[in-house]
């Protein structure tokens, strides 16, 4: 696309923007107003609605998914420019969702055209919620060992077996799955991706409480589920495959996770004014904090400063096929380590989860800094990441060779 | 953010060329040098023949234009052999101290013999034991200039050195001095890092023989020269950190014990990967900072302390572990492991150490 159709590309977009999204909708995004869709979707306000509605009407909820799975078909350049706009704006997000950040690019790969038209366009549409069953209490880091059941049964499958860390599980509507549909070795090659509908008899699913307070993360139950065949994405043993295209896209999409979630009460440097001061020469009263702080600022910007790199050597196809290994291990704990300088900056202000004296925006920090913990184990801890670095970024040997 | 073409061409061709004529040998031959030499002189004028002496310099002046990625390619390059020359303090540095804070005259008077590498001029800024520009006490009186002036780098060898000093109205200023002026005395040094500077003493030049650089606005092109020669510096401590992290991931492919490969060690893996995190990392703030100079970045400043404390805390990390992960090879004189060590260690302290720009970072932001 020549730059003089991407710069009218831009003025529609803009006007569109303008037009369909309405002013409260242009307001930062607190977590209780996300919109996740579902069979049991509420939405917060009839603005919130109204935004999410000319969203998915436009293709706008997955703007470079094909038009006619819902999306907007739209090229990476353009989905940029309406990334970049929407930013400018401060439009909010019109649809959270597992399915489009997740599933909906692995069944753009693997999935049959049935599978397309039927998921693709419900995710868009905001109709289904989805979750993902990867993890197994038995089955962490060493996913491929996971143990949940499907026997082949003519027709149909019958799923038994448990699935944890399933976000959101409980409000979710269908789940995607690993299941063992074969005992042979490798393990990996005894692995199918099953697509399940969580309304089935026999699934059920209970929260986990977290040290954060709170259950973003339940455990799920398989009891002799059945599942039409239809609902296998790729070959039968062929799921890892589907698996590690969509875990790619979880990295990614925990790496950029910061955009995506509710804006602090106070940013880190407005924090540390209001707790912690400055003194007579407009230095942060905290020297060690001071240093700690700025450290971490500048490495905070040299991960954006990352992402920039790996975009650009996309745009001038000069590909180093090792930067984006880097950026979940990288960006998971650069988020860490704020939560920890917004800890100390806190003072006793940060010792509370739930005392009511303490303002609910700074008491989200507290929470925010116990739950992030999660950031550097989910989506494949920062060690697994570590040992792909050095693997497959080094080229560093394996154990198992000697020469 | 990345290099075009031409820039990558480039990027090859003194690549190529830094490792057929600049060999770490070279630099141990300088070590055993006179205090009086602080670089190769063959080496410096087939830079010169390659057109990297002027390389900084814009079309305005006759200059090649190849912009600052490339400025840093070259320093990388010359960052992955530990080349001893002039083109920090001549080339980056002192070339657009003139060109920033130089009057047109100035700048055509004296640009060209420094493009060509036939001159050498160097900057006299630090005083004392840490660089800090804020508290320089050199200074202009009637008595003519004073001062002492530590770490000018390739200082012994300079024809011109560009001396940061007071004026009498008490800003800054930058003085034209010779270096073989009857009131210069130059004391050569040698640091552990085997390149050359020298401490400087200013002992009441006369004012007749001072010529302050007279472009409009003094104190601003001096800073931002600072920022330029501090991107440029943090790029070839990039590629120095680069070589030395390939050496030892190399070495751990190579070296066995116990039977095996040590790079089969999950506990060495992890700390190579997490310095290739770093190295990463670092390279970016390094690649936004050079892009800034090309674009005018109104924060120049904050990309440069960001580039300088992330290049200075990563080559630190990785020449430390490279001298451990090479276990007992890593403490020879032999290896020229060591010699990486010691270059960063030298590096931390040129232009600035983290402390420096965590603390100027930090009065950027407002905190």
């Amino acid at each position: 696309m020549s730059n003089e159709e991407l710069n009218q590309f831009r003025a529609e977009t803009t006007a569109w923007l303008e037009a369909n999204c309405p002013p409260s909708q242009r307001q930062p995004i607190v977590r209780e107003e996300q919109i996740w869709g579902g069979r049991r979707r509420v939405f917060p306000s009839a603005e919130a609605q109204q935004w999410f509605e000319a969203c998915r009407d436009k293709g706008y909820t997955a703007p470079e998914w094909p038009s006619e799975y819902g999306g907007a078909g739209l090229s990476p350049a353009q989905a940029k420019v309406l990334q970049q706009e929407m930013a400018k704006m401060g439009c909010r997000p019109p649809l959270y969702c597992q399915g489009l950040w997740m599933l909906g690019p692995a069944l753009l790969v693997y999935g049959n055209e049935a599978q397309k038209r039927e998921h693709l366009t419900a995710i868009c549409r905001g109709e289904i919620r989805w979750a993902q069953g990867y993890s197994e209490p038995s089955a962490g880091s060493d996913l491929a060992n996971l143990k949940t059941k499907a026997e082949d049964c003519g027709d149909h499958f019958l799923v038994n077996g448990t699935k944890i860390w399933t976000t959101k599980a409980d409000e979710a509507d269908w789940i995607f799955c690993l299941v063992r549909t074969s005992d042979s070795t490798p393990k990996q090659a005894g692995i199918s991706f099953l697509l399940i509908d969580m309304a089935t008899e026999g699934v059920s699913t209970s929260p986990i409480p977290l040290i954060s307070g709170e259950s973003e993360f339940c455990q799920t139950f398989f009891d002799n589920v059945k599942v039409p065949k239809a609902n296998l994405v790729g070959e039968l043993n062929g799921g890892w495959a589907v698996a590690k295209e969509l875990l790619k896209h979880e990295r990614k999409m925990m790496a950029a996770f910061d955009g995506m979630l509710e804006k602090p009460a106070m940013e880190l440097l407005e924090l540390a004014h209001y707790a912690v001061g400055l003194d007579d020469s407009g230095a942060l009263a905290d020297s060690e904090l001071r240093s700690d702080m700025a450290r971490h600022l500048m490495r905070e910007k040299a991960m954006g400063q990352l992402g920039e790199r790996i975009y650009w050597q996309g745009k001038a196809k000069q590909v180093d096929p090792r930067l984006p290994l880097l950026m979940k291990h990288l960006g998971t704990s650069e988020a860490q380590a704020k939560d920890e300088l917004i800890l100390r900056a806190l003072g006793d202000e940060g010792l509370s989860m739930d005392d009511p004296a303490i303002s609910e925006g700074l008491r989200k920090m507290v929470k925010q800094w116990a739950f992030n913990k999660a950031l550097t184990i989910a989506g494949g801890t920062s060690e697994v990441q570590l040992n792909i670095i050095a693997k497959r970024a080094l080229g560093m040997p394996s154990v198992e060779s000697k020469s | 953010m990345i290099l075009n073409e031409e820039q990558l061409m480039l990027k090859e061709t003194v690549a190529q060329f830094f490792a057929e004529q600049a060999p770490i040998e070279r630099l141990r031959e300088l070590g055993i040098a006179p205090l009086s030499e602080s670089y190769d002189r063959t080496l410096w004028s087939e830079m010169a023949a390659l057109g990297l002496t002027g390389i900084t310099v814009p079309e305005e002046f006759e200059g090649l234009n190849f912009g600052w990625m490339a400025v840093g390619a070259i320093a990388q390059e010359a960052g992955r052999r530990l080349v001893a020359s002039p083109f920090l303090s001549s080339v980056v540095f002192a070339q657009n101290v003139l060109l920033n804070c130089g009057s047109r005259n100035q700048i055509e008077r004296l640009l060209p013999t420094l493009m060509s590498g036939e001159v050498t001029a160097s900057v006299a800024i630090d005083e004392g034991r840490f660089f800090g520009p804020a508290t320089i006490v050199a200074s202009e009186s009637d008595d003519g200039l004073s001062g002492i002036k530590t770490r000018v780098l390739n200082g012994q060898t300079s024809d011109v050195l560009l001396c940061v000093a007071k004026r009498s109205s008490g800003a800054l200023g930058v003085a034209l001095i010779s270096s073989v002026n009857a009131k210069v005395s130059v004391d050569a040094k040698r640091s552990m890092d085997l390149h050359g500077h020298a401490n400087i003493t200013l002992d009441g030049i006369p004012n007749t023989d001072v010529e302050w650089l007279a472009g409009d606005s003094v104190e601003a092109g001096l800073t931002k020269a600072i920022d330029q020669a501090t991107i440029v510096l943090a790029a070839e401590m990039m590629g120095s950190a680069r070589e030395a992290l390939e050496r030892t991931v190399d070495y751990l492919g190579e070296r066995e014990q116990f039977d095996v490969k040590l790079g089969t060690f999950q506990a060495l893996q992890h700390r190579c990967a997490q310095m290739f995190c770093e190295l990463e990392l670092a390279e970016s703030a390094v690649s936004a900072a050079l892009t800034g100079v090309d674009h005018g970045a109104p924060n120049l400043s904050a990309l440069a302390s960001s580039a300088k404390a992330l290049a200075n805390d990563c080559f630190t990390l990785i020449s430390s572990e490279a001298v451990q992960l090479h276990g007992g090879m890593g403490v020879t004189e032999e290896m020229d492991i060591g010699l990486f060590m010691k270059r960063s260690r030298v590096c931390n302290q040129l232009l600035g150490s983290s402390s420096y720009h965590r603390d100027r970072f930090a009065h950027l932001n407002g905190f």
